[in-house]
């Protein structure tokens, strides 16, 4: 509430400046990191046409995809800071650099909005042989090299949570590579794979509909979508170091777009990100809405880039140490 | 009862019925330009209808999906563009018949069959979708990896005279698939570090120029020459015509059908499996295959409009895309408020017969559009070559650039446009390259993954393959058509007839 008042100050100080006055005074042009149809696709669609009516003008959504979210990130780098191309990106980019996709990061850009939080869940197929995180890890341990795991490639979600359960409980499984959550969770309903580490939202309409079950939500506390399944810290307290943690959604425009633009832009994605319907949406779909811009979306990029860089770091996932970019130890 | 209502409700709605009208009208353009694909016209959507309700959205949709997969054929006959990738077998056989005079023809038999093939589609949808989902489901990554197989095996209905030839085009299309970030390990494969590379080359791209610039440079050979007068005389197929080919287009709508189900596999496997199908089991063609034949014009577009019922299969009984298009539509779903998944048919009945309702009357409005208007597109194969040709590097830049919006894209396009040209005038076919990128990730990711769930043991994959109902039956159908190409075969074949 404090930062719209904030941003809506802003705005109204802008004002007096030409370059924002005018603002916007053509087509905005939004570069979607992922293809058409996934999660970061559909938020970022469902919540533009809300800022749009604050803002005045007409965002433009397009899918720019391939290199992980690379090439859709450079294209907007490439683009002039004038607030004209803001980039719909998730939390990939913040691993490009120790992972070796790249050499932007978010720090190149100006967070408008960082939109919502996804809460990963780790679900298996229905007639696997264990019901909760302890039983399955039993069973992994009796059954080393034998469970399939579903994997979206290095720095994906659940790379990064198999190097959770790595740190703390080592396990021998065998990583199945997919591209993308969705086709490893149809794999995971065909019995191609095991268990999936996937995120509450894509997960949680086949658990409802029996198609697979909840092991553990990896988080700290119960999910009201998904009332009945335990987090993962209530039997293995051990992971809460970790934890919250999950895959994100934001808004971002290149570094050096005038601040009258940034604030404006803020402020209708603010409202955006605010309104019921979309509110409504995220809740069904078990994203928790964060809604921060500014200084405080900054520090939530640079804690997440920390802790998770550092992460793969000490299970041997990435290509370069975070130290190498002075990216620091949590 | 309820199932009927939700039926009509498209049907007997005038403001539904007009939008599913003007989506086929549009998808069929849509789906006829290059470069713009129903993909991107159904994501544009997502924007545009957003404040609507979910009927007219998806009336909307449904209709553009449907014109727009046979949209694709109309270039791939007149221009030897395929709209689509879809379309790219029924331009192997439409567009050396639009060369000799018969484009009005091919489009007539194209849109009765594609019509033909749509409701097979619809019919599966209504009748056996939870059945049909399963047996997708069933498919695991050692069976995707022999459809792949058989998929590239096709190479051989594709190579001409010279199969070595084939061979190398194929393993050149396979080779162009592979370039850029892994998507299994996002390690960088022939990007020789060059961040342009990493997204890969566009398959667009690469379809564009290899079928529709290195075909109007091929035809500044003889830039003088008067185009062939196109006869007008027969365009609807007669009963005769649609009944002689109505074994050959139910098998391959079947086809169609399987292939749409499987999660992320669309219409243009489906299309090259069915030519292939063709191919195989037409003793006698009027025509040969590759110069006009009518099969090859049947099979594929039969089984690409069966395989748009085929995709709805899974998104509608388990939240599953069955290609690109309804991955969109899943997401429209949701924005709408709905949660696509295998609770929706439980839940919200009345959109899954809402949505069979909408496709059927797509379906009948790509037929009645499709048969208009056949006359004043065939005119534009007439057109001087002088015309004709700036027209065709115009259509395939702009489609080109749509693609992405990337002007690195037109290059490729204008590059592998000059390199078809000098493959043709060597005589290598060029729809194995095209076959080879379409299916290099398809063999190239489920190899891998069947490997690696097997504990990389090839044993244990060749165990797995054997006891597996479905994977040994894929096996067989590999070595059976291996087999029928053997010496020994023929002449076994010879001595029984």
């Amino acid at each position: 509430m404090k930062l719209t008042w904030l941003a809506a100050i802003l705005t109204l100080g802008a004002l007096e400046s030409p370059a924002a006055a005018q603002y916007p005074n053509k087509e905005i042009q939004g570069i979607i990191q992922w293809g058409a149809g996934g999660s970061t696709d559909v938020v970022t669609r469902a919540v533009t046409p809300h800022a749009e009516a604050v803002l005045g003008g007409k965002v433009v959504m397009q899918n720019v995809t391939g290199g992980v979210g690379a090439i859709g990130l450079n294209r907007v780098a490439d683009a002039p800071a004038d607030g004209y191309t803001l980039l719909f990106g998730a939390e990939n980019p913040l691993l490009y650099k120790v992972m070796g996709l790249g050499t932007k990061d978010y720090s190149d850009f100006v967070p408008i909005n960082v939109i919502a939080r996804g809460i990963p869940i780790i679900v298996a197929r229905p007639d696997a042989p264990f019901n909760t995180f302890p039983e399955m890890l039993a069973h992994i341990k009796a059954n080393p090299r034998s469970v399939k795991f579903g994997t979206t490639g290095p720095g994906g979600l659940p790379s990064v949570i198999t190097a959770m359960i790595n740190n703390k409980a080592p396990m021998q499984v065998i990583a199945v590579p997919y591209d993308g959550d969705g086709p490893a969770l149809t794999g995971l309903m065909g019995g191609a794979i095991d268990v999936m580490p996937a995120v509450l939202g894509a997960a949680i309409e086949n658990i409802k509909g029996g198609r697979m079950k909840a092991i553990a939500i990896f988080d700290t506390k119960v999910n009201e979508a998904l009332p009945s399944v335990k987090p993962v810290t209530e039997t293995n307290p051990e992971f809460g170091s970790f934890l919250p943690w999950g895959p994100f959604f934001g808004i971002f425009a290149k570094k050096g777009t005038p601040d009258d633009i940034v604030a404006k832009l803020t402020a209708a994605y603010a409202a955006g990100v605010r309104h019921p319907d979309f509110v409504k949406l995220m809740d069904a779909r078990g994203f928790t809405i964060m809604n921060i811009a500014g200084k405080e979306a900054e520090g939530f990029l640079s804690k997440w880039q920390s802790n998770t860089a550092w992460l793969l770091q000490d299970a041997g996932a990435t290509k370069a140490s975070p130290a190498t970019f002075n990216i620091p130890r949590p | 009862m309820q199932a009927l209502n939700a039926f009509l409700i498209p049907i007997l709605d005038l403001q539904l019925l007009g939008l599913v009208a003007i989506g086929t009208f549009a998808g069929i353009y849509v789906g006829a330009i290059p470069g713009l694909s129903v993909t991107m016209a159904v994501s544009i959507l997502i924007s545009f209808t957003f404040k609507w309700d979910i009927y007219p959205a998806l009336s909307l949709m449904i209709g553009i999906f449907m014109g727009g997969v046979y949209g694709g054929s109309r270039t791939a006959i007149l221009l030897n563009i395929p709209g689509a990738p879809a379309a790219i077998a029924t331009a192997l056989d439409g567009y050396p018949m639009a060369k000799r005079g018969e484009a009005g023809e091919a489009i007539g038999i194209v849109t009765v069959m594609s019509f033909f093939g749509g409701f097979m589609g619809i019919i599966a949808l209504a009748v056996a979708a939870p059945l049909v989902s399963e047996f997708a489901l069933k498919f695991q990554p050692r069976d995707y990896m022999l459809l792949a197989v058989i998929g590239i095996l096709l190479v051989g209905s594709l190579s001409g005279d010279s199969l070595v030839k084939g061979v190398f085009a194929g393993a050149l299309g396979v080779l162009i698939g592979t370039v850029g970030l892994d998507p299994l390990t996002m390690a960088d494969r022939l990007t020789f570090q060059l961040p342009e590379l990493r997204g890969g080359i566009s398959f667009i791209a690469v379809m564009i120029g290899m079928f529709g610039i290195s075909e109007a440079l091929m035809q500044l050979h003889d830039v003088n020459k008067a185009a062939v007068k196109q006869k007008i005389s027969r365009i609807v197929p007669s009963w005769g015509t649609v009944l002689k080919y109505l074994p050959l287009s139910l098998q391959s709508g079947s086809i169609g059908v399987i292939v749409g189900a499987l999660p992320g596999r669309g219409g243009d496997i489906a299309a090259l499996m069915a030519y292939d199908h063709a191919k195989r089991t037409t003793k006698n063609p009027e025509v040969p295959f590759g110069e006009g034949a009518r099969e090859g014009l049947v099979a594929p577009e039969t089984a690409n409009n069966a395989a748009v019922g085929g995709a709805f299969i899974p998104m509608l009984t388990l939240g599953i895309p069955g290609d690109a298009v309804t991955a969109i539509m899943i997401g429209a779903l949701f924005i709408h408020g709905l949660n696509p998944g295998p609770m929706l048919m439980i839940e919200k009945p009345d959109m899954f017969w809402f949505i069979v309702g909408a496709l059927t009357m797509a379906n009948c409005f790509m037929l009645l559009f499709g048969l208009t208007g056949i006359k004043v597109f065939v005119k534009i194969v007439e057109m001087p070559r002088s015309v004709l040709i700036p027209l065709i590097f115009l259509l395939s830049i702009v489609g080109a650039y749509a693609v992405n919006g990337s002007l690195s894209d037109v290059y490729w396009m204008l590059a592998f446009g000059v390199l078809g040209y000098f493959m043709k005038l060597y005589g290598y076919q060029l729809g194995p390259v095209i076959l080879g990128v379409i299916l290099s990730r398809l063999l190239d990711d489920n190899w891998r993954r069947a490997i690696i769930s097997d504990q990389e043991s090839l044993w244990l994959l060749l165990k797995g393959t054997v006891t597996s109902p479905l994977s040994a039956v894929l096996l067989l159908s590999v070595l059976a058509i291996l087999l029928s190409k053997t010496k020994l075969w023929r002449r076994w074949r010879g001595q029984a007839a």
